[in-house]
């Protein structure tokens, strides 16, 4: 039962990287710009809803708002500080402010929160459900449920809201956007801010399921959704999800056959091989990437 | 209307300057060189040469990533990867076989460039953000490898103990001695990047990075020449790493993750791509920023941060970018990077 379980891992670890892809392919689609502060924001989420639990006692519901409110001012500040000035700026200008945020984040919360692991509270006690063989914990089953409700609410916003449909616009062309009376700007501040805000909870859910948060814990994640998104060509949201869901699995799957030293090469090779065989990703109409 | 005649007078003034830089280059070059090399002698202040050597070993290495970035206009953010390889090769080498110094600096290089060409033969197909993707995704994979590969590099305990060099049987272990190998590493780094860029290699390079649907129809292979570019980087990245490995003593993989490929970068953006004089320019300010906020503690990297921000909001041409080459000074360059400007322009625009 072994691989039942690891499977069940990784569909739960899966099903978090895939929450932060969807968020990380959501920014780029709409502000156009790559981020290397994505899992800085996931750390400023789990910090947030660490001292929302000491705050307020274990409540599930405060946390999670902690945890979002946590994403939506830390991709406020990046919007600020990263792309507000740079959106028709060359490239590169925008990736090395993302880099420097990043690096300011992760050093302010060192100085802050301090450099050590702090014991994330157990929401459930370590409570589990029999299914035969299979042990499955109340943690595991909120990181499902969570992402699944997370992700469709997002899914439903996009596609039934008037703001979810000038968000689609300004995706598709900033110009015809623009055109039609949309403020591209105030969409952009708002699309990164809703991207940032799954980034916080994914924060908050690696933090219960793994049980700690620190400082640097953001940088590794950060890695693997920016690894999933590959997968679908950068902007595909339902693509990244399932990259995302895959490297999950693949870690997991993987450290069976190889040393788990080797955990964090499988994401990069899986995007290596992802860039070398299907540059433009799947589910993208050939020569639509930038 | 008072800020715009403050704002004209200075940019007048840094006209001046500029042309001033400009006619005498020459002048300049050799007493920067001549000032170099004679610190050694009348200075005993050996934290001042240490942290000499760093800027001139972090200059061979943003040299080596401009060459990519600066000049045919592709974005690499796995230069860390390249460094790595070449460490390990000397470190490796040198502890195992015994192979002297200076037979290794080369053969580090070599071996980080045909790596570098054979990770090029998929990366420089890709576009824009997806070559960058890839070069960092490669330069992890190398990185972790080297962590994990216990047997060949000891893991996570790193290689210790790496031979100095010696020359005739003497031992080269004074930082004076670091510093006369590296200042000659980097002049040679620059001097050939130098002859690369006037002669039709560079040539070849530059009108890839102006435009590469005009380089192919006036017959420039793109991919030999891309190639060529990488191979040309990962060499001086490699001889770079290699010059690590003794001056430190000790290698380990921790020292080239992707942090240290954005610090290289942030450096060369600093300093101002796709000059010579930039990188330079940009490893002095980047090292020498780091090293006087030493007192401010852990607020150091966030004092760092804010002023890397603060350059790109203020200057995101870099320091000495749009001098479009005070030590080089020839108009040639400065239209070129006004071409530059206006594609870079019209690409937005489209």
């Amino acid at each position: 039962m072994y691989i039942l379980e690891q499977i069940l891992n990784g569909v739960c670890q899966g099903s978090i990287y895939a929450l932060m892809a969807i968020g990380y392919a959501f920014i780029y689609g709409i502000v156009g710009l790559v981020t290397f502060s994505y899992g800085e924001v996931a750390m400023v989420g789990a910090f947030a809803a660490y001292y929302a639990f000491i705050l307020f006692g274990n409540n599930l519901l405060i946390g999670c708002i902690a945890g979002i409110a946590g994403g939506v001012v830390a991709g406020m500040l990046i919007y600020k500080f990263c792309y507000e000035r740079f959106l028709l700026a060359p490239k590169h200008i925008a990736i090395i402010c993302t880099v420097a945020i990043s690096q300011l984040f992760k050093s302010l919360a060192q100085i802050y929160f301090g450099t050590e692991v702090k014991p994330m509270a157990s929401l459930f006690g370590g409570k589990y459900i029999q299914l035969g063989d299979l042990r499955v914990t109340y943690v595991q089953i909120l990181v499902l449920v969570m992402v699944i409700i997370m992700a469709s609410g997002l899914s439903l916003f996009t596609k039934k809201t008037q703001v979810g449909m000038q968000l689609r616009a300004v995706a598709q062309d900033k110009k015809a956007a623009a055109l039609v009376g949309i403020h591209v700007n105030r969409m952009a501040l708002l699309g990164n801010c809703i991207g940032c805000a799954l980034g916080g909870t994914a924060g908050l859910l690696l933090a219960v399921y793994y049980g700690n948060v620190y400082a640097t814990m953001g940088q590794a994640v950060g890695f693997k959704a920016f690894s999933a998104v590959v997968l679908g060509g950068l902007s595909n949201v339902g693509a990244a999800a399932v990259g995302g869901m895959l490297i999950g699995l693949l870690e997991n799957i993987g450290i069976m056959f190889f040393s788990a030293n080797y955990r964090d090469t499988i994401a990069f090779v899986f995007m290596v091989v992802v860039l070398i065989f299907m540059p433009q990703g799947i589910g993208t109409k050939k020569g639509y990437r930038q | 209307m008072k800020r715009n005649e403050i704002m004209q007078k200075i940019s007048g003034g840094m006209q001046q300057v500029k042309s001033w830089v400009m006619r005498r280059q020459r002048l300049l070059l050799v007493f920067f060189s001549a000032a170099v090399l004679l610190f050694p002698l009348i200075s005993q202040n050996n934290y001042l040469k240490g942290m000499l050597v760093k800027v001139m070993l972090f200059s061979v290495l943003t040299t080596a990533l401009n060459v990519i970035n600066g000049y045919s206009g592709m974005f690499c953010l796995g230069i860390a990867g390249m460094m790595c390889i070449g460490s390990y090769t000397e470190a490796i080498l040198a502890t195992r076989f015994g192979i002297s110094f200076w037979l290794l600096l080369p053969l580090a290089g070599l071996t980080t460039a045909v790596f570098g060409l054979v990770i090029s033969i998929p990366a420089i197909r890709l576009k824009g953000i997806y070559f960058s993707i890839i070069t960092m995704g490669f330069s992890e994979i190398v990185r972790l490898l080297a962590q994990n590969w216990t047997g060949l590099t000891g893991g996570a305990m790193g290689i210790k103990n790496i031979p100095h060099p010696s020359i005739f049987g003497m031992k080269l272990s004074q930082v004076n001695h670091y510093y006369y190998i590296v200042f000659a590493i980097l002049a040679l780094c620059i001097f050939t990047i130098r002859r690369i860029m006037n002669s039709k290699v560079g040539r070849a390079w530059l009108s890839i990075r102006e435009d590469e649907a005009a380089a192919r129809s006036l017959g420039v292979n793109l991919l030999r020449y891309k190639a060529l570019n990488f191979f040309v980087a990962a060499f001086w990245a490699g001889v770079a790493g290699a010059f690590m490995a003794p001056y430190y003593q000790f290698i380990a993989a921790d020292m080239y993750t992707t942090n240290e490929s954005f610090n290289v970068l942030s450096m060369l953006i600093i300093g101002g791509q796709g000059t010579m004089v930039g990188p330079v320019v940009g490893s002095l300010v980047s090292n020498g920023l780091s090293e006087l906020m030493r007192p401010f503690g852990d607020w150091r990297l966030v004092v760092y941060s804010v002023i890397i921000i603060a350059t790109m909001w203020l200057r995101p041409q870099g320091i000495a970018g749009s001098s479009s080459g005070a030590l080089t000074g020839r108009k040639k360059k400065r239209r070129q990077k006004e071409n530059l400007r206006k594609a870079q322009r019209l690409e937005v625009e489209v």
